[in-house]
């Protein structure tokens, strides 16, 4: 007894010296649990790969059948946790696990990681295997994406670039203007005087209940208002310039305008305490006249607030023009999903072939949509989708993809929004019926690494929201916005906008 | 001994009694508000009208849920483990816990300070990590069961327990010509139910719970327990604005979805309970030795 403890204790000694070895011994453990499956097939090994928590086993999915089939490669699919995936991916890779793929998402937090594991060499450079045996993934993928997962001249990443697309506006109650009689507001000031009639006439018949508009308190720049006063993105070009919400100078308008919302009770008092879920109670039991929302979260709101209020109808309001014409709604923009392969993976070619043949047009296509009259129609040049079926064995495929067919893909992809009726309506009224300049992406979301940016991003985030929320409550102890410019700034702000702009000059936007 | 119950007594039960009360009611209300959220109608919940009672009561959203291929296979693997972990794991605490309750047997102290060192002091996560790795244990149902066997800390609530019983039951059974084992098995074990159901609450409770081993150790998703199928599922809904691809926000469990998953994950170590319960109240020592 005595013995083996202390010999535990010695061998999480040496284990621990052995963590700091690890990428050069970490390779040859193991070998003789994946022997097997080599002899079965001595052509095609087996691949292992890691992929993003979802809810249905990868394995027993109808697609990894399809993929199987068509590329004739047996893959084992591993799931990292949905919660903190980051944690265990560190591990994953200290330990030198040999994972042929690992893909993971494209927050902030993944592509900080991501870059870091290049930096340190625990990634293998892709860019000779993709010259040798991945000539259709050089088809699909664009120069732009690739760029972005380029570190040093090699790359290290291959990406699935978001569907760019805007996502979130700001939903009315249409019934209570029908009420009224006023049209859908187009300007910041039509906006406000909907309010007001909102407030005086209580169209709802809410009494001290009624909120005229209500936003979320972790979010004090609501899409659509925050574009009229040009800052629709977490960072927005002045003068060509990059700036954070927190430097641009329409800021003070901004803060003095919702202010003014909130003393005169035409902004939620309580917002701050409002989660999403409170958001949608206020909306759907007919206290809240206008709340910000997605496109894709509209179905269940329209179920509920029906079977409240019969009567009640919902839309979205459309891009607001602010006081000098500013308007917009941000738009996606970025990865959502990066598949990088370790140093310690087993695989390097057969991984490459594997991803090159699953980008192969017609493979791509199966994939992707599934089977023409089995899984979907064509009709008038749209894809629309055959329900249940193709919400029972396409719904995931989106996660199988590692690299997309950049031209295709968002033609396809149209016809997962085209499974609920009530949502695509929302879609195609926020992305097709706005003006041409409504739609903004952020033009940071696909920058490369920027080391002072991935630091700093998220305590100033932290930081502005908390100024920008106390500031619209008219809270005095929050100081005033030159202060917190300065905290702001000297917190790392200053020296993230040098390092982003420097980026955005030589990136040729 | 019985004394005349006065004004000050009433009055101070009447209080106890009020404040337990009143901590029931504050840790059952959230569990009834999940309860009465899983069998109502969808519309219901989203508008926040559920409190502890059901609106539009329905079963389809529980069915779903009960019935649904994931949750069966992630409630197996969590019931094979909590059943195998428990049964090892009070197995292995009782004959490490009966020769440390022995004072007389040289060297006890010093292997009871290795043990409580290691309540101190652990190698931490990676190098844990690793050694599970090197004993082929990753993705494997061994890896949640083997590290959890023995808790120092129940090791010790039943060695303190074997150690209140009397000397002259052991005495009187070797005796009658019982060695080591058939005293642990035949006369120890069986008087001390109420320290083994104890420890088996908490053993079971500790491996149905368990969520940190299973997220570390586990990646194969037909390995998955109910702990992280419910981690899936109950993932925070706000962050859908932030860092979610568009699909995954279609994709977005309902609420009510949420609340049946919760609920549905929660009954059966629930269950477990009250049948328990009985061996908590027992007095067993009664009569057994005389004089």
């Amino acid at each position: 007894m005595l013995q083996r403890k202390w010999l535990s204790v010695l061998l999480s000694v040496a284990l621990m010296l052995g963590l700091a070895a690890c990428n050069t011994g970490g390779g040859q453990q193991g070998d003789t649990s994946t022997a097997p499956g080599q002899e079965a097939n001595a052509t095609k090994p087996k691949l292992k790969v890691l992929y993003p928590s979802q809810p249905e086993d990868y394995n027993t999915y109808p697609v990894a059948a399809v993929l199987e089939e068509r590329t004739g490669y047996k893959v084992q699919y591993d799931m990292l946790p949905a919660d903190n995936p980051q944690d265990k991916l560190n591990i994953v890779i200290a330990s030198g696990e040999e994972y042929d793929a690992i893909a993971v998402r494209g927050t902030s937090a993944d592509k900080a990681l991501f870059a870091d594991y290049a930096v340190r060499g625990a990634l293998t450079d892709l860019t000779p295997l993709i010259d040798e045996y991945g000539p259709n993934i050089k088809k699909a993928l664009s120069e732009v994406t690739l760029d972005a997962l380029t570190i040093d001249g090699k790359i290290y990443g291959i990406g699935n670039r978001t569907m760019e697309f805007v996502g979130g506006g700001l939903l009315i109650r249409q019934d209570w203007l029908d009420q009224l009689g006023l049209p859908l507001p187009t300007t910041v000031d039509e906006f406000v005087y909907v309010l007001e009639q909102f407030q005086e006439k209580d169209p709802g018949g809410n009494g001290g209940q009624n909120i005229p508009f209500s936003i979320l308190g972790t979010d004090p720049f609501p899409a659509n208002i925050s574009g009229a006063f040009g800052l629709t993105n977490a960072w927005n070009e002045v003068d060509g310039e990059l700036l954070p919400r927190a430097l641009a100078p329409t800021l003070e308008d901004y803060v003095a305008f919702m202010n003014d919302l909130f003393q005169r009770k035409l902004l939620d008092n309580d917002f701050v305490i409002n989660k999403v879920a409170n958001l949608k109670e206020k909306l759907t039991n007919g206290q809240a006249g206008v709340i910000p929302t997605t496109w894709a979260e509209v179905t269940p709101l329209v179920e509920a607030i029906k079977k409240n209020h019969p009567e009640a109808k919902l839309a979205f309001i459309p891009t607001l023009q602010g006081a000098d014409g500013q308007m917009g709604l941000s738009a996606a923009s970025g990865f959502d999903r990066i598949t990088m392969i370790p140093k310690s993976a087993k695989h390097k070619e057969d991984i490459i072939k594997w991803i090159d043949a699953m980008l192969e047009e017609e493979t791509f296509k199966l994939v992707v949509l599934g089977e023409e009259g089995k899984h979907y129609t064509y009709e008038n040049e749209a894809y629309v989708p055959i329900n249940p079926i193709f919400t029972d064995e396409r719904n995931r495929a989106n996660n199988f993809l590692i690299g997309l067919d950049e031209e295709k893909y968002p033609i396809y992809w149209q016809a997962r929004v085209r499974k609920d009726p009530v949502m695509f309506e929302a879609y195609e009224f926020l992305n097709m019926k706005q003006p041409e300049e409504a739609a903004q992406r952020d033009a940071l979301r696909l920058a490369p690494y920027l080391p002072e940016f991935s630091k700093n991003s998220q305590s100033l985030d932290t930081l502005s929201n908390d100024t920008m929320v106390n500031l619209i409550f008219g809270s005095t102890s929050a100081g005033s916005l030159e202060s917190f410019r300065q905290r702001f700034n000297a917190e790392g702000g200053e020296a993230t906008v040098q390092e982003v702009n420097d980026w955005y000059k030589t990136s040729g936007n | 001994m019985l004394k005349k119950r006065n004004a000050k007594d009433w009055l101070l039960d009447g209080f106890i009694y009020l404040f337990m009360i009143a901590l029931a009611v504050m840790t059952l209300t959230p569990f009834l508000n999940l309860l009465a959220k899983s069998v109502s109608e969808e519309w219901a919940v989203v508008s926040g009208k559920v409190t502890i009672l059901p609106i539009g009561f329905q079963l389809e959203t529980l069915k779903f849920v009960v019935t649904s291929s994931n949750f069966t296979s992630s409630l197996g693997i969590s019931a094979l483990v909590t059943v195998i972990g428990t049964v090892m794991a009070i197995l292995l605490t009782a004959v490490t816990a009966y020769p440390l309750s022995k004072p007389q047997i040289p060297g006890v102290s010093f292997i009871l300070i290795l043990f409580v060192f290691t309540m101190l002091f652990s190698g931490g996560i990676i190098p844990n990590y690793l050694l599970i790795r090197e004993l082929n244990l990753l993705n494997h149902l061994g890896s949640l069961i083997l590290p959890g066997m023995i808790s120092v800390f129940n090791l010790l609530v039943m060695k303190s327990y074997f150690e209140g019983l009397p000397e002259a039951l052991e005495e009187s059974a070797k005796i009658d010509g019982a060695r080591t084992f058939t005293i642990l098995f035949r006369i120890i074990l069986p008087i001390s139910s109420p320290v083994i159901a104890t420890i088996s609450l908490f053993y079971a409770v500790g491996y149905w719970n368990d969520f940190f081993s299973a997220m570390l150790y586990i990646s194969d998703p037909a390995l998955k327990t109910l702990q992280i199928y419910l981690k899936d599922i109950v993932i925070n809904a706000d962050l859908a604005a932030l860092g979610m691809s568009p699909d995954d926000m279609m994709n977005l469990p309902g609420e009510g979805v949420r609340a049946a998953a919760v609920i549905a994950s929660t009954v059966p170590i629930l269950c477990v309970y009250p049948f328990l319960q009985k061996y908590f109240v027992k007095g067993v020592l009664i009569g057994s030795v005389k004089g």
